[in-house]
């Protein structure tokens, strides 16, 4: 975590306002004392719009700090608007609208007045499909902290990134080849060094291995084990047994119908433990998804 | 959709329950042997216990193919899990009838001074048995409200066997000692068949209710 203190934003309405950057720092020490554990992210009756149409309705839910929460559910359920909530990127699709709340460490990230840019710097995102720059694998990992004023040592920086994104054994003798030469594996691990490299408190994933081979998902999902150690992760995916081997909690959203106009929209049926979710769900829902009996 | 998956875990569903009616008709059959001294019933016991075995190998074999291919969650986990215990019960149960049908071609237990012995091992055979079938029933039902009370019948079995081990205790004679210990060793095993009929109905509980508690 960055210990320097952001400004939301210079034009902001509201007064009292802890910068973000404070307040994970502040709670980060406040875990690592083993106080009280407070959600990283409070989300409360959040509803998303696209134009007229509503996506997402009435989610309420509490992110754990240091855990991996999967979300799942059947396509069209709202899996990847409701995790593009987390760091504002539906803001980057005309028309789309978000209501409700999204507290970050007790901080509304909607607030006005609150830079986006800012609260993607927290909060860090890895693609479906790695999306490496086409620049050498150094530039990937330092490029976004030398966006960011990165004023310390970038070689070390970027080694101790791509450490923690158990890439740096295969790549430390060619780090100023082209990133695009790696296989599709080790493009997503360096797009998780890139995240990592701007020191963010949560990481989201939006089925980061979903198009890997099963060796290469493998190796992502033992690198979340180890990330978690260290940050928040949120990761939707369509594969359910990745979600019940590595996630701590899991979230399920499904679809719902109007029957006179047939529009559709995603709520969240069950979120909890899960070894509960995959053992004996409360909702009749999450069982028949689960289980493959629809979806 | 995973038709054929639930398809198949639906078969070996049935098979528990077709297991567990053999188990339940040997039990009854091997009481019946020994106390009318019919050593041929008594072999078909033995000779039924060879399905018994085969179904238990064959539901085992199939339920780990199911877990090592399809993964099962939630519920059909839990069956599963339900599936791969029950079918232990069943199988030990088999062993039992076997036993005692084993102890009824053994030995002649048709004397005079055995007679209220030999009501005392119909009742409890006739007990144990009808405690496999309901816990069957239960079984098939899915019933948890039904498993309950299996265990509040086990309390007759226990009271039999009990009261079968004094009135044993109590016979005179070296003739009769020989005999007195096979019997009680009969009336051990039929309370055993009891308990694994309790087992089965907390594995119908834990199925339906997904507590641990009724995992132990």
């Amino acid at each position: 975590m960055s210990p320097e203190t952001l400004p939301v934003d210079a034009n902001s309405e509201r007064t009292g306002v802890t910068p973000l950057a404070a307040v994970a720092a502040r709670d980060d020490s406040e875990i690592s004392q083993g106080l009280a554990e407070k959600p990283v992210f409070a989300v409360r009756d959040l509803s998303v719009h696209y134009g007229k149409s509503i996506a997402l309705k009435g989610v309420t839910m509490d992110i754990r700090p240091r855990r991996i929460t999967a979300i799942i559910g059947p396509s069209g359920c709202g899996k990847s608007t409701l995790i593009r909530c987390f760091n504002r990127m539906n803001e980057l699709i005309p028309g789309a609208q978000v209501s409700g709340e999204i507290l970050y460490h007790g901080e509304d990230i909607y607030a006005s007045g609150v830079d986006p840019v800012v609260v993607r710097r927290h909060i860090g995102m890895v693609f479906q499909r790695p999306n490496p720059f086409p620049k050498s694998i150094y530039d990937n990992v330092a490029f976004g902290a030398k966006i960011n004023g990165y004023r310390g040592d970038m070689d070390e920086l970027v080694e101790r990134s791509l450490r923690r994104a158990a890439l740096w054994d295969e790549v430390k003798g060619k780090l100023k080849k082209s990133a695009l030469d790696l296989s599709g594996g080790q493009q997503q691990r360096l797009c998780i060094a890139r995240a990592i490299a701007v020191e963010p408190d949560v990481i989201l994933m939006d089925e980061p291995a979903s198009a890997l081979d099963p060796i290469a998902t493998t190796r992502i999902e033992d690198l979340m084990q180890e990330l978690k150690q260290e940050y928040s992760i949120i990761i939707v995916t369509h594969n359910m047994q990745q979600a019940a081997r590595v996630s701590d909690e899991t979230a399920f959203l499904y679809t719902e119908v109007d029957a006179e106009t047939s529009a559709r929209w995603g709520i969240l049926v069950e979120f909890g433990d899960t070894g509960q979710i995959f053992t004996k769900p409360r909702d009749k829902r999450t069982e028949d998804y689960v289980s493959g009996r629809f979806g | 959709m995973r038709e054929s998956f639930h398809r198949e875990l639906e078969s070996l569903d049935h098979e528990i329950v077709r297991m567990g009616a053999l188990v339940e008709q040997s039990t009854q059959m091997a009481t019946t042997a020994l106390i009318e001294c019919d050593k041929e019933l008594a072999q078909k016991v033995r000779d039924g216990d060879d399905e018994i075995d085969a179904v238990f190998l064959d539901i085992e074999k199939r339920s780990l193919t199911l877990l090592a291919q399809q993964a099962p969650v939630a519920g059909d986990l839990r069956l599963i899990v339900a599936i791969l215990r029950v079918v232990n019960d069943l199988e030990r149960s088999g062993d039992l009838a076997y036993n005692i049908a084993k102890l009824a071609q053994l030995e002649d237990f048709c004397q005079p001074e055995l007679k209220a012995v030999r009501s005392l091992v119909a009742e409890l055979g006739h007990a144990a048995a009808k405690l496999m079938g309901a816990a069957i029933d239960a079984w098939a039902a899915k019933d948890d409200q039904m498993a309950a009370g299996i265990a509040l019948q086990d309390d007759v079995l226990d009271n039999l066997h009990a009261k079968l081990i004094e009135r044993l205790v109590d016979l005179r004679g070296e003739e009769s000692l020989a005999s007195a210990i096979r019997l009680a060793m009969v009336g051990r095993y039929l309370e055993r068949i009891g308990d694994h009929a309790v087992n089965l109905s907390e594995r119908v509980r834990y199925f339906v209710t997904g507590d641990e508690e009724h995992l132990g």
